[in-house]
């Protein structure tokens, strides 16, 4: 039995409830066909031989390890706010799926590559490989700039701001000699010296990129040569084509098909970590018909799609010996990971350097921008009009001056237009009147220049770095348990988190800790969670059983400085998995070892053997997996574990109706706790069955074509008239402070909508423990399966709601905020509601409401989510995650909050800023993020303010110039040390508009009356005086700095 | 390796590597600060010391203000004599441009007395103007021919003049002489300018050169046997004035006037504003501690304080009517 290597195919995501979508509990369920030939038996069934005993100190080091609480359970409180919610819940009866959001890693491998879509590349030929394409090498090139390149592309960089732009225009304007108002070499000075010191900084990143480059392409890695034996190649030398093996610990070279693997079944163990900074093991396999080749001697062909970003998914497919077999993203190790567990592999390059999923995936992330920026920028289009109006004003009137003192002009003596030094009179610096006029408008722009403040993008830029400086040392961000930091990852949006106006929450390590704990189990329709029996008899050693083999989890022996003791990790790649393994051991089935072929678990201190026959990967459609284990004795026994919805249609309902019953309220029970719940479950196969299994999963497992839809037929064949044995429940706990931050966010006018994929339930129940909901909030739930239904259950909704809001709000106001209404609707029901004419109402019900849930919702729908807000208001959106489930909503949310858990790290890459609670967004929310827009928008409004009080008082003097632009104010910088000394201002009130149109201009009305006030009364009280321009400059100077001094302090 | 953390972190381990950020009062943003708060006796009490301040302070600068004396005698229409129709082609014609006028004191005046003239609607701060001058050229006899930016009046066939510009082109060229019961009032025209200018800006070994021999001439011709440290009507000039009418120090009256003296003065109006419709005032006038006679400056603080005067009283009534 060992030689007949069953199919292992890692699952896209384990059974982790998030992930399942749609369908809530249904009463009344389809009677299955009973079949009374499938009689279970637990009786007789005998434990194989032992294999050794060991490290049987594995068995208390291990269930030390997994923390578990059987008894510790819900308080009472949870259970009568459970009770309450669960009386409102209509029931609705769903069958079948609908997989809106799933990803299906099988079926996008079996999709047929086309040849003009498709890359080939003969094994072990890269001549050929390269002949007709030529594919890029292995160097790869991360510098953006050769020596060459580097001062044109640079500039044409630097001058992508519009604000260099403009500078670059002002100090050219400045070169003419008509025009220079300021000093020639002085204007260009101060934009020269910017774009020296960013050049500088660019150049010293690139020579840093060039040199780790260098370091990264002379790497050495072993190849195949044609005679059999494998030389060292530097990596940059690598090509498409070429066979590469890697040693245990190794960092893969580019991305390579695995051929085989010391395992001899084929299996590799990699680290991902520098690609999306999951630490787990993930298992890579090779293709049966590779592996287990003599090694030099590979000839085929691979044809696989063209190069893309996609690190989850891998189509190809290869010919090899005439047999055609389809790869999949399990077969493909990629750039920048480490081969972990296994002590060499051997693999095809099939891309490499540039064409590397890795460094596709190396730009950075999408940029946003900031509100307040986007605002600005609308504010500089109006002071540009402005600048524009009063360059005008000035060169008008200086056109009307010239043009009534037309005929003094000449002997003026202030004027002096013709020159008398030379023999023949000429004018004197006199281009005529038109030109006059437009030298005169040049040269107001000149002398207005700073109305558009420049320096105001170099200061924001500053106060920005201070600002993320502040929040990353910030105490209240650090998070004890996970020793992180706060992470700012990106700078120009700081002022954002000031005014965010709804927050999207994902659950399952958001608002929870995403550390699974196993809290009770439901066997044989006992109850384990309030009894404190113990788990015997056959059916609790089967359930047990069932939890410890029928899983993907890997455990790995880890040292510890003490020799003799050593611990067990399980490694998997969902904490569900993983906590049943470790509640399995804990009771004394603990998992010891996993091959392809065999699974090693010590019972109670014996070692048994099994063959695990197959295994039936868990997949979205059928909410759970089932392992068909040889027992030594040469029985057959097929275990599932599932979503209770899919588990109840194959269970055998003629054994045991009672039992099912208890089972199924036990499962409400749980459920309404908040509790994760699977349902175990058991069959016994006989000859005949296993053989007509086994036939077809050979015939499947070495199909070429649909090999997918195949085995899922026969998964779904075999997996029929299950004899239930029962359920356990997860708890995922919620993370510290989670209900205290989501009053006080509540309490700041945030609105916090929850989108999770968990059951209704589920996430109602946590929604009490989370306070987000209470018990005086009215639900209006949105739960139907078609169209119509859905449609109609909205309107009535937004019908009742608008009612309640209209009845309660008109009544009196303390009425209005006890009687508040959540809106708990499903993702089944969104996918008829997203991207239709309903979007509408469905935001004008959810504007009505203080609480959102949305449950059984898939990635794609949570951004649909935050899109349908984003898009009809212009409040600011937040959305905070950590699961790759809601990288496409941090995403899409204006200001994205990844949190650095237990779910792997692409949340974090894809957001904006990171941190390690949720609690913490309340602190980040309402303390920086209040500073930082309050500060940044006053910054802001000063620049603006004070270089517009400079430029009117130019203008006003210039009225008394004839019009001719003599500057009494020669200093600029002024007040820009003020701008780093902004004083510590904590004020209670929450999120006032720190910067909006209206104070925009409000801001230059002031402006407007200030600067009157500065030129107006020295100007008066200078009257027919002997003041002279430098010192009534001075004055002026004096003032506006005074006053904008008084206006910062 | 092992990530999961159920409860195998060694707790002593992890607090020695901690990326906990270090206290300080200036990271956490916890340096002291205050913030005033506008409570309404705050600004009831900040309105009346804007009051208790400014009134005082207003009325002080008005009486000063009206202490002091000041005669102004607009003269530029009367000293065109009736037969000249044409103003500019008197002023610019050879004839005698003496003038006499009588000044009535009206109140006594104290030593120093300043004579001024007063020019009206002459942009001294015009672009052009302002800038047609060389500073080097004044300050340093070896730069006696850099004369860049002096542009028109740089050279007169080819030797370069000095003092440069149009500034220095167009000096003010009237002059005054007073007179009391036939008796010389002197006007002493030492130390009318800046010392600062006198000292480092011109220079006390730069002699004016082929100044004003030009086809035209601008206004006043300079002696050059004295270097331009002394020439204080030129230092006074060159110190071009911020607005379009201004007064600028001819010299200072060093004895007292006495009520009803009356002034007799001969003037040589020689410069020419008719051509800009440009008015010429002689000016005497004795100073305070504020300066000269400007009601303004009392005005606006006396306005001031009456405002927050009656700012603060109305806060009042509104915070005890109707708190």
């Amino acid at each position: 039995m060992d030689s007949k290597r069953p199919l292992l195919l890692q699952s896209p995501r384990t059974p982790n409830d998030q992930e399942f979508p749609t369908i809530p509990v249904f009463p009344e369920l389809p009677k299955s066909k009973s079949s009374s030939s499938n009689t279970v038996t637990f009786s007789g069934v005998e434990y194989g031989q032992q294999v050794d005993n060991k490290t049987s100190s594995n068995s208390s080091t291990s269930s030390s390890k997994s923390a578990m609480s059987i008894h510790s359970m819900s308080s009472s409180k949870r259970n009568n706010s459970l009770n309450h919610s669960g009386s409102k819940k209509p029931v609705t009866v769903r069958y079948g799926s609908k997989g809106g959001g799933d990803s299906d890693g099988l079926t996008m491998s079996q999709r047929e590559l086309r040849d003009e879509d498709a890359r080939l590349v003969y094994i072990n030929d890269p001549e050929k490989t390269n002949e007709s394409f030529e594919f890029f090498g292995n160097s790869i090139r991360t510098a953006k700039y050769s020596i060459l390149t580097f001062i044109p592309r640079n500039l044409f960089e630097q001058f992508h701001r519009v604000a260099y732009v403009y500078f670059l225009i002002i100090a050219i304007l400045n070169q003419l000699p008509q025009l220079a108002v300021f000093g020639r070499y002085v204007s260009i000075l101060p934009l020269a010296f910017v774009l020296f010191v960013t050049g500088v900084k660019d150049a010293f990143e690139d020579w840093r990129r060039h040199n780790s480059d260098k370091v990264e392409n002379n790497r050495l890695a072993s190849v195949l040569i044609h005679d059999g034996s494998f030389i060292d190649k530097k990596w940059k030398d690598i090509r498409v084509g070429e066979i590469v093996k890697i040693k245990t610990n190794e960092t893969i070279p580019c991305d390579i098909v695995l051929l085989s693997t010391s395992d001899p079944t084929g299996v590799a163990y990699v680290q991902t970590i520098n690609l999306d900074g999951e630490s787990n093991l993930k298992t890579r396999y090779a293709k049966q018909e590779t592996g287990s080749k003599v090694q030099p001697r590979y000839t085929g062909l691979i044809k696989c799609e063209k190069p893309n970003r996609n690190i989850y998914g891998f189509m190809a497919n290869m010919e090899i010996d005439g047999k055609k077999l389809s790869l999949g993203s399990t077969n493909i190790v990629l750039r920048g990971c480490e081969l972990k567990n296994t002590s060499w592999a051997l693999g095809v390059a099939v891309y490499c350097g540039r064409d590397t999923k890795a460094m596709l995936n190396s730009s950075g992330a999408p940029s946003k921008r900031s509100r307040l920026e986007t605002r600005m920028n609308y504010e500089i289009i109006m002071l540009s009009s402005f600048l524009v109006a009063l360059c005008t004003i000035t060169s008008v009137c200086a056109a009307v001056w010239l043009k009534r003192h037309k005929d003094e002009l000449n002997l003026l003596p202030y004027y002096r237009k013709l020159d008398f030094s030379k023999p023949k009179v000429e004018d004197y610096k006199y281009y005529g009147w038109g030109l006059e006029i437009f030298f005169t408008f040049l040269m107001s722009v000149i002398v207005y220049q700073v109305m558009i403040p420049i320096a105001l993008y170099i200061s924001m830029e500053l106060v920005r770095v201070g600002q993320a400086y502040f929040m990353i040392e910030d105490h209240r961000l650090y998070d004890e348990a996970t020793d992180s930091k706060f992470q700012c990852r990106a700078l120009n949006i700081n002022e954002d988190l000031g005014q965010i106006k709804y927050v999207f929450s994902d659950k399952t390590g958001t608002l929870t800790e995403n550390k699974m704990e196993f809290q009770c189990a439901s066997i044989w329709g006992v109850d384990y969670s309030s009894t404190k029996a113990s788990m015997d008899g056959e059916q609790g050693e089967y359930s047990v059983q069932a939890l410890a083999t029928c899983n993907t989890i890997v455990p790995l022996v880890v040292d510890t400085p003490d020799s003799d003791v050593k611990l067990l990790d399980y490694q998997g790649e969902s904490p569900d998995e993983q906590a049943l393994a470790y509640a399995a051991a804990a009771y004394g089935f603990m998992l010891i070892e996993r091959t392809s072929g065999h699974i090693v678990i010590d019972i109670h201190g014996k070692r048994l053997k099994f063959n695990v026959l197959g295994l039936h990967e868990f997949d979205s459609d059928r909410k759970r997996m089932s392992v068909i284990l040889g027992y030594p004795d040469n029985s057959v026994k097929l275990f599932v574990k599932g979503a209770d919805t899919t588990m109840f249609n194959v269970i055998d309902k003629s054994y045991n109706m009672d039992l099912i019953k208890s089972t199924e309220t036990h499962l409400h029970s749980y459920s309404s706790l908040g509790l994760r719940t699977l349902v175990i479950g058991m069959k016994e196969l006989n000859t005949s069955e296993f053989e007509q299994w086994h036939a077809a999963y050979e015939a499947a497992s070495t199909a070429v074509f649909g090999r997918a839809a195949m085995l899922k037929k026969i998964s779904n064949n075999v997996e029929n008239n299950v004899c239930i044995l029962g359920a356990s429940a997860i708890e995922d706990k919620l993370q510290q402070g989670v209900p205290e931050a989501i009053e006080s966010l509540r309490a700041a006018g945030i609105k916090v909508w929850v989108l999770t994929g968990d059951k209704q339930e589920t996430a109602i129940s946590i929604g009490f423990s989370s306070k987000l909901l209470t018990r005086n909030m009215t639900q209006v739930i949105i739960n139907s399966n078609n169209r119509v239904s859905c449609r109609k259950n909205l309107k009535d909704a937004l019908e009742r709601s608008r009612k309640l809001m209209s009845t309660y709000g008109v009544g009196n106001n303390d009425g209005a905020v006890a009687n508040q209404i959540a809106l708990i609707i499903d993702g089944g029901s969104l996918v008829h509601i997203l991207d239709s004419e309903h979007e509408e109402e469905l935001f004008q019900l959810a504007s009505l409401c203080s609480v959102v849930l949305c449950c059984r919702v898939a990635p794609l729908q949570k951004a649909g989510i935050v899109s349908l807000v984003k898009n009809r208001t212009s409040d600011m959106t937040l959305a905070i995650g950590d699961g790759a489930n809601d990288v496409s909503m941090i995403q899409m949310a204006d200001v994205g909050v990844g949190i650095s858990g237990q779910e792997g790290r692409q949340a974090v890459m894809s957001s904006d800023f990171a941190m390690g609670q949720f609690r913490f967004l309340v602190p980040l929310l309402l303390i920086h993020g209040h500073w930082n827009y309050q500060r940044l928008g006053y910054m802001i409004l000063y620049n603006f303010y004070r270089n517009a009080v400079l430029v009117l008082v130019l203008f006003w003097y210039v009225l008394y110039t004839a019009f001719t632009l003599t500057t009494a104010i020669n200093e600029w910088n002024l007040g820009r040390s003020t701008l780093l000394k902004f004083p510590q201002l904590y004020s209670a009130g929450q999120r006032d508009e720190a910067y909006n149109k209206k104070l925009f201009l409000l801001t230059m009305a002031d402006t407007l009356w200030q600067s009157m006030v500065i030129f107006w009364p020295p100007l008066f009280a200078y009257w027919k005086s002997t003041i002279d321009i430098a010192s009534i400059g001075d004055l002026w100077t004096l003032a506006t700095n005074s006053k904008s001094d008084f206006n910062v302090n | 390796m092992a990530t999961n953390t159920a409860g195998s972190n060694d707790p002593t381990l992890n607090r020695r590597q901690t990326k906990r950020p270090k206290y300080s009062k200036f990271t956490q943003q916890e340096l002291p600060a205050c913030k005033p708060i506008l409570t309404p006796q705050a600004v009831i009490s900040a309105f009346l010391i804007v009051t208790v301040v400014f009134i005082p302070i207003g009325v002080a600068s008005l009486i000063a203000s009206r202490d002091v004396v000041e005669i102004v005698d607009r003269y530029e229409a009367e000293c065109v004599p009736s037969n000249w129709t044409d103003k500019v082609a008197y002023i610019q014609s050879g004839a005698d441009k003496t003038c006499k006028r009588e000044l009535h004191v009206e109140k006594r005046m104290k030593a120093p007395i300043y004579v001024y003239y007063q020019l009206d609607n002459f942009y001294q701060n015009h672009r052009r103007y302002v800038k047609s001058r060389n500073d080097e050229q004044l300050r340093d006899a070896g730069k006696g021919n850099s004369t860049s930016g002096c542009d028109p009046e740089t050279n007169i066939n080819g030797v370069p003049i000095v003092p440069c510009g149009l500034i220095a082109w167009s000096m003010f060229n009237d002059t005054y002489s007073f007179s009391r019961n036939k008796n010389n009032v002197t006007v002493n025209k030492k130390g009318i300018s800046w010392k600062s200018d006198r000292d480092h800006k011109f220079g006390s070994d730069v002699f004016p050169k082929n100044f004003q021999n030009g086809a035209i001439k601008g206004g006043a011709s300079l002696n050059e046997t004295i270097p331009l440290s002394q020439q204080e009507d030129l230092i006074v000039w060159m110190r071009t004035a911020a607005l379009p009418t201004f007064r600028k120090l001819y010299g200072k009256i060093e004895v007292d006037l006495e009520k009803g003296d009356v002034i007799n003065v001969v003037l040589k109006n020689n410069y020419n504003t008719y051509s800009f419709s440009g008015k010429k005032k002689l000016v005497l006038s004795t100073t305070s501690w504020l300066g000269g006679k400007n009601d303004f400056l009392g005005i606006a603080y006396l306005s001031v304080g009456g405002l927050s005067f009656f700012l603060s009283m109305a806060f009042t009534i509104v915070y005890f009517v109707k708190p």
